[in-house]
């Protein structure tokens, strides 16, 4: 399965170069790389994780390899006399930072794998790993501009030329931080409590933490701008804590909460108002070249692409301002077609899928909630980005998951699914053997 | 927990589905809709990046390619040029980056492959790897005839002029050219800066090089129009042969106490001569009476049947020639000049061609048209025209008279084109046809247009292989200035057809 991966990164690879130059690139050292990176982690997964799903690293490491091309191909526009224009804000080596960011991310997830053996060690560090949420959300919110506003979003930590975007750890953090309470507490949340109205409400001791550290991390985001990042904390822990309590009514109080906020955040902030401008009306009076520029670049990039797509380096990509991190689905959609952008979401989906395959199977109760929540999230980014672009909801700027540029997301990619390898690998390996011989326990026939 | 799970299965399932389905929406459905946004660069520089397909006059029988795109060594981008440039410029039009006119314009779904006939084939192309072509546009034109054309306006003095050649029993069109004119090359740079600046030159320049003036300027037809004023009084029966007498009084007096005169106040025979003799004369007079008797509606449904009052597309649009409803039409007095082609008449070069192409055939009418094929890529004939009736203008009988009394302009020793479109002008080629020397400008203060409107007879069962219509701007006497040209035109294009 790895080995088909290579190969369709090999045959996607040497489609860029015929596509931009009418000939075969050179030597395709980045798949060389990429694939010697897979076997180290396939290696460390039969190691470390013997029984678990073998489709995750799979269909991880495609998605990373097909980002690895498309950045590849977005580099090379309009440098060493390749058509089309300089992507400006591309680094002429973003390939090989990508391809680094790669090595980072599975290393992170052999180290995971190998340091996490169940998936309750998590569990010891709950609170710690709530205050490292916070911590990492708090932190562009508090240092200057300077170090941490990029394209008017403030998420970031830069120090010199290295960037980090903490808000894609602080997620995993929070996540595992959820989990551990939401086990802890999910008696008395699921049981205790008041009915108002139909609705059993917990007791505001029980709930008070996570409220906390939910209300504390929107309101960071808030003052960071950052809407893609609130709305998938909002969506993490409100699945987190259905799945957790079972009920119904916290989804429906969840949705309530969430409209009522994007309204009324709509009507505070005017970035926000203008995010639901450009959704409904992308293509009404200057907004084309104003505003909903980039948008509106995404979707004729996707036009564009029609069912089949231009063929890779073959389409216009460059003309989308961040193609390479938050619409580089549409430069999938433009050079690879519906076909491709199908294939791709497909492959999203079954990685979805596995995770909760993963969180159904496993029997303790901690790993379930942090598998399923995790899985969820997965899911919610691209969803909340390919929708985004494609049209579906108002645009907010999130990565793609695997195919962005960027180490923060990719790294914090390969942590979550070396989670859900963890768990795969508890829920499908065999029961625990109870134990049989203590000393010579002495076997007497019932007559 | 695990029905919870489920259940969050079952929601993130739905979102994927939501946008499976929005993608398809969006790349399958409402791709086309987004590609003809405006400001859509990725289609704009489309444009560049295939090859389009060649504009060619077929009308000699062989290919000659009058508008091609080539690769520009190096790149990947293609090149418009028009071999022959100004000569057809008038019906291939040009094809800038950002707009296009004439021919280009037309045909332009089917030369740049966009067209949805072509889709068939662009889809097959997609599968095996070959590269979107654009279809090729075959003309009636006949270079021999359009060079000619070109040549005679070029040489007649700089004067603003055009002139056009139709095949009668079929409408195709066989030449169309007009004067002064443009080069499409100059146009069809891919430089934007330098595109501006060739376009705001032939914007500024007086002498407007970029107005089809065969097609999109009209001018009074002058004396050309008494085939119209002829035509009504022999179908009406007011008149009922070429020999029968007619009035033509010197002066003649209008109920508005004006008068109408003949040119240079000459006495048009014994003042009642046959209405043969009154045409090949050209006598205003005569007609000016005729045109009062007939009534000015009658002379503009006679008109219409000749293709004028209304837009034609050939399938560049043509200017509608008139005999217009304006306020007090139907004063007689005035209906006297409309019937000598002057007061408000006024038409295109193309209808010029296309009153003796009505006459040529019998009466009948061919719609007149440049396209005769559009052939894809890997020959599929896409279009092919089919010849159609625009209308019964005249009675073949009608026709036949008009044909004899036409005859006698060219041939009678007294006719007004005798010296310059007849036998020994023309080198033994029998050209009927009529002249018209129309005054305009305010006090008629300006030159006069040269018009002539002229047709080769079919002979042995043949029909009749060319129509000419010619206006010459401030040229001076019809016959003087504008036949020559028809003559020029007619020779080179039978001698094409002659082997």
């Amino acid at each position: 399965m790895l080995g088909f991966v290579v190969v369709v990164m090999l045959l996607a690879e040497a489609s860029v170069g015929l596509g931009l130059r009418g000939k075969l690139p050179g030597l395709p050292g980045a798949v060389v790389v990429f694939a010697i990176l897979l076997v180290g982690a396939h290696l460390a997964i039969r190691r470390f994780a013997p029984h678990a799903d073998p489709l995750l690293l799979p269909l991880a490491a495609l998605l990373n390899g097909l980002g690895i091309v498309m950045i590849y191909r977005l580099q090379l526009s309009g440098r060493n006399g390749n058509p089309g224009l300089r992507v400006t804000d591309m680094s002429g080596s973003a390939t090989t930072t990508q391809l680094l960011y790669t090595g980072v991310g599975i290393a992170a997830l052999i180290v995971v794998l190998a340091v996490i053996r169940e998936a309750r060690v998590l569990q010891r560090y709950t609170y710690t790993l709530g205050a490292v949420g916070i911590v990492l959300l708090a932190i562009p919110a508090l240092l200057p501009d300077s170090n941490s506003a990029v394209n008017g979003a403030k998420v970031w930590i830069i120090f010199g030329g290295f960037s980090v975007q903490p808000g894609e750890f602080a997620r995993l953090a929070l996540a595992v931080f959820f989990a551990g309470y939401l086990v802890a507490k999910r008696n008395a949340l699921a049981l205790a409590g008041r009915r108002v109205l139909g609705i059993t409400f917990p007791r505001a001791r029980d709930l008070g933490p996570v409220l906390g550290a939910w209300a504390v991390s929107l309101l960071i985001l808030v003052f960071e701008t950052d809407i893609g990042q609130a709305a998938l904390f909002f969506g993490l822990f409100v699945v987190m804590l259905y799945i957790a309590t079972q009920r119904t009514s916290w989804l429906l109080i969840g949705v309530v909460l969430f409209l009522a906020g994007a309204g009324l955040t709509a009507m505070l902030f005017s970035h926000v108002m203008e995010r639901f401008t450009v959704w409904l009306h992308p293509f009404q009076g200057a907004n084309p070249t104003g505003i909903a520029f980039q948008p509106v670049q995404g979707l004729e990039g996707m036009a564009f692409g029609g069912l089949l797509g231009t063929g890779l380096g073959q389409g216009q990509p460059y003309h989308t301002p961040l193609v390479q991190s938050d619409f580089i689905f549409t430069a999938f959609g433009e050079e690879l077609g519906l076909v491709g952008v199908m294939a791709l979401l497909l492959v999203f989906g079954l990685l979805v899928q596995r995770g909760l395959r993963a969180a159904l199977g496993v029997t303790e109760p901690f790993a379930k909630l942090l598998a399923g929540g995790l899985s969820f999230v997965l899911a919610l980014q691209v969803f909340v980005i390919v929708g985004g672009v494609s049209g579906l909801i108002p645009l907010t700027g999130v990565t793609t998951p695997f195919l962005s540029e960027g180490g923060s997301s990719l790294v914090a990619s390969w942590i979550l699914v070396a989670v859900l390898i963890r768990v795969s690998d508890s829920a499908r390996g065999p029961a625990p053997q109870p134990i049989q011989d203590e000393g010579m326990t002495q076997v007497v026939r019932a007559v | 927990m695990n029905r919870a799970i489920l259940r969050i299965s079952l929601a993130c399932l739905a979102m994927f589905v939501l946008l499976l389905l929005n993608v398809n929406y969006l790349q399958a459905f409402r791709a086309p809709r987004l590609a003809s946004a405006t400001g859509n660069v990725r289609v704009f520089n489309e444009q560049f990046k295939y090859q389009r397909g060649s504009i060619i006059a077929t009308g000699d029988g062989s290919d000659v390619t009058i508008a091609a795109s080539q690769l520009i060594k190096g790149t990947r981008t293609y090149q418009r040029s028009y071999p022959q440039g100004r000569v057809y410029a008038p019906v291939t039009g040009y094809d800038t980056i950002y707009s296009t006119s004439g021919i280009e314009h037309t045909e332009d779904s089917l030369l740049a492959g966009t067209d949805p006939r072509l889709s068939v084939r662009n889809f097959t192309a997609l599968l095996t790897g070959k590269q979107k072509q654009g279809a090729t546009v075959e003309l009636t034109i006949s270079p021999a005839a359009q060079q000619a054309a070109f040549t005679a306006l070029a040489g007649d003095g700089g004067h603003p002029a055009a002139v056009v050649a139709i095949s009668p029993s079929t409408g195709a069109i066989l030449a169309l050219a007009s004067y002064p004119t443009f080069d499409p090359n100059d146009l069809a740079t891919l430089d934007g800066t330098k595109l501006n600046q060739v376009d705001r030159q032939l914007l500024a320049d007086k002498r407007q090089p970029l107005l089809n003036r065969a097609i999109s300027e009209t001018y009074p037809p002058g004396s050309s129009f008494k085939i119209v004023t002829s035509s009504a009084a022999f179908s009406t029966n007011l008149v009922k042969d070429t020999n029968a007498l007619v009035q033509a009084p010197s002066p003649l007096q209008l109920p508005n106490g004006h008068q109408l005169v003949n040119d240079g106040g000459e006495i048009c025979g014994d003042g009642t001569p046959p209405i043969i003799q009154a045409f090949w004369m050209s006598c205003n007079t005569a007609f000016g009476n005729l045109g009062m008797r007939l009534t000015a509606p009658v002379l503009r449904d006679y008109s219409s049947r000749f293709g004028m009052n209304k837009p034609l597309a050939i399938p560049l649009p043509v200017v509608p020639s008139v005999l217009p409803e304006v306020p007090g039409w139907t004063d007689k007095s005035l209906t006297a000049f409309s019937a000598i082609g002057q007061f408000n008449d006024a038409v295109t070069p193309l209808q010029e061609a296309m009153f003796s192409a009505a006459v040529a055939n019998h009466g009948q009418l061919m719609y007149p048209y440049l396209v005769q094929r559009v052939v894809g890529p890997g020959l599929s004939v896409i279009t092919s025209a089919k010849t159609s009736v625009l209308s019964q203008a005249v009675s073949p009988q009608v026709a036949g008279n008009l044909e004899a009394m036409m005859f006698q302009v060219t041939h009678n020793p007294g006719g007004t084109a005798y010296a310059t479109a007849g036998p020994q002008a023309t080198g033994n080629i029998t050209i009927v046809g009529k002249t018209g020397t129309a005054q305009n400008g305010i006090d008629n203060g300006n030159l006069n247009d040269a018009v002539f409107t002229c047709f080769v007879p079919g002979t042995g069962g043949q029909p009749s292989p060319i129509a000419v219509g010619v206006i010459v701007q401030g040229g001076g006497f019809g016959a003087d200035a504008a036949a020559p040209i028809a003559v020029k035109v007619i020779q080179a294009y039978l001698r094409a057809h002659s082997s």
